[in-house]
């Protein structure tokens, strides 16, 4: 219910910037201040009074790229459809559809006509207990999910987990994924240039010590050689310099480049402390960004280089020069959360939970997961389905106690003195009254008869 | 004004318990074999014959 409420906030607020914004193009073709002011105010007061009567208004929207053609059937089709509303997915496909086709642009009218009532016809009834549809529509296919699950993506290098354990993740909102993994998508120059492509690949990949070199410990003269490998520094990008810089940054060490071999020695030698530095050596990073273990470059039809990343760093990897950070996305929900906010965790929860259940074969209705998503975002942050989160955070006491440890919510609740105004399912048949949903939430009024002269408003409609 | 299906069942289960209970059908001519209530009642639906309707909210709460 909270989620189906703010999807229609959501939505006045869009409607009320599109009002917005054709007032301003208007504003700016009126010559003077003061019919300027005037008209607004106006247009302002039919705005609001529209609203107030419970009329949505449907703004033109036209879009600036849009071939003319496709500009007049718009135009059209908004013009037959007046006040009704059908979703603008669908109007472009009826636009590709007519486009170039002149029997159908006469019979535009009627096809409006049928498509509007078959949309009206598949509209959910108002207090439909939709959320319950949707748990059971989801529930239902997750027990034929495999226990077993396989590790595959579409890169066959890189594991994912899959299945029942990442739907379980989703829905638990997990602050990291047991696989965190990125596409990471290119801009222009980048994705077709492979050297490009590589060079990107170069810096998000974490290149420790140890890849690049050899490490011998000489425990006689308490000294660590580091032989660099030139080829494999070469093909990172690196210069022996770089790699003395960084190995300098360890303290309580002196380090010497000596031809391809860099000397250590310790500023207070001893057995146990070459040990420890030896194993800091070895995980010492030289390049690249924390997180990210292992990169793949593929070369995608009409796309051209995407690297596909085991790990994850969302912040770091989008500040990156070439990486394209409208399409580069991860699978770890609260860090998309961080960076892009919650409209797009929304989306990646969407995404992942459809894409998940698809990749088993199961075809669950896209709204049904738009659903749980907007339940689980709704408040502005991730939470997750269950007893940390939607559950165990709502406002009724008796839903909380209803849920779990009943007798520690009704104590505490009854110590802060809480109020319950019975707006949910189970406290209504906690105090034994008819749910709020369904026929439940019908109240029946009687007509007044016609003899008597009255009408009521329900017979005017 | 179109009913859900919701309003539908509870308009025309309200009218059964009515007509149960021994109120007078609106309808002139009930076809004899027709003796339940709740049947009398969907008929009278279907003829509009009922004089219930519903109270609505919008989402704000103000009746429409």
């Amino acid at each position: 219910m909270t989620a189906e409420k703010t999807i229609n906030k959501k939505k006045k607020i869009a409607k009320n910037k599109k009002t917005v914004m054709d007032e301003k193009k208007k504003k700016e073709t009126k010559k003077t201040m003061v019919a300027e002011s005037k008209t607004e105010q106006k247009k302002k007061k039919i705005v609001t009074e529209e609203e107030n009567r419970g009329i949505t208004v449907f703004p033109i929207l036209l879009d600036e790229k849009e071939p003319g053609e496709h500009k007049k059937i718009r135009q059209k089709i908004n013009k037959i459809l007046k006040n009704r509303f059908l979703p603008p997915a669908i109007i472009d496909k009826i636009i590709a559809k007519v486009a170039g086709d002149k029997r159908l642009e006469e019979k535009l009218e009627i096809i409006i006509d049928k498509t509007w009532a078959e949309y009206s016809k598949n509209l959910i009834d108002p207090t439909e207990a939709c959320g319950m549809v949707s748990a059971q529509s989801i529930g239902e296919p997750g027990t034929q999910m495999t226990m077993r699950t396989f590790h595959y993506a579409g890169v066959a290098e890189i594991n994912v987990t899959l299945g029942l354990p990442r739907l379980i993740e989703i829905v638990d909102a997990r602050s990291t994924p047991s696989t965190p993994m990125m596409n990471i998508y290119l801009k222009d120059e980048y994705r077709v240039n492979p050297e490009l492509a590589k060079e990107i690949a170069n810096q998000i990949e974490i290149t420790k010590l140890i890849d690049v070199a050899d490490i011998e410990m000489d425990l006689t003269n308490m000294i660590i050689y580091i032989k660099l490998n030139k080829k494999t520094i070469e093909k990172k990008g690196l210069k022996a310099d770089d790699i003395l810089e960084s190995i300098k940054s360890i303290r309580k060490i002196d380090a010497k480049l000596e031809k391809d071999v860099i000397k250590v020695t310790l500023d207070e030698p001893g057995y146990k402390n070459l040990q420890t530095i030896n194993e800091m050596l070895k995980n010492l990073k030289i390049k690249g960004i924390d997180g990210i273990k292992r990169v793949i470059i593929r070369k995608e039809p009409n796309e051209g280089y995407v690297i596909y990343s085991e790990g994850s760093n969302f912040k770091k990897v989008l500040e990156i020069e070439g990486v394209d950070p409208y399409r580069t996305t991860t699978n770890d929900i609260h860090a998309v959360a961080k960076e892009l906010g919650i409209e797009a965790a929304r989306n990646m929860i969407i995404q992942e939970a459809y894409n998940t259940l698809l990749e088993q074969g199961l075809n669950v209705d896209m709204r049904h997961i738009m659903l749980v998503a907007d339940v689980m975002t709704a408040d502005g942050t991730v939470r997750a389905i269950g007893r940390h989160g939607v559950s165990g955070e709502k406002s009724s006491v008796l839903s909380r106690a209803a849920f779990e440890i009943t007798v520690n919510h009704l104590l505490l609740a009854s110590q802060r003195g809480e109020k319950d105004d019975l707006n949910g399912v189970a406290e209504n048949i906690i105090v034994g009254q008819p749910i709020n949903l369904g026929t439940g939430a019908v109240e029946l009024i009687m007509k007044h008869s016609k003899r008597m002269g009255e009408t009521t408003s329900a017979e005017k409609e | 004004m179109r009913y859900t299906r919701f309003e539908k069942a509870r308009i025309i289960g309200a009218r059964a318990l009515q007509l149960s209970m021994g109120a007078p059908s609106t309808l002139a001519k009930i076809p004899k074999d027709i003796v339940d209530p709740v049947e009398i009642a969907m008929l009278e639906f279907k003829e509009g014959a009922i004089p219930i309707t519903v109270r609505r909210e919008d989402k704000i709460g103000r009746v429409v």
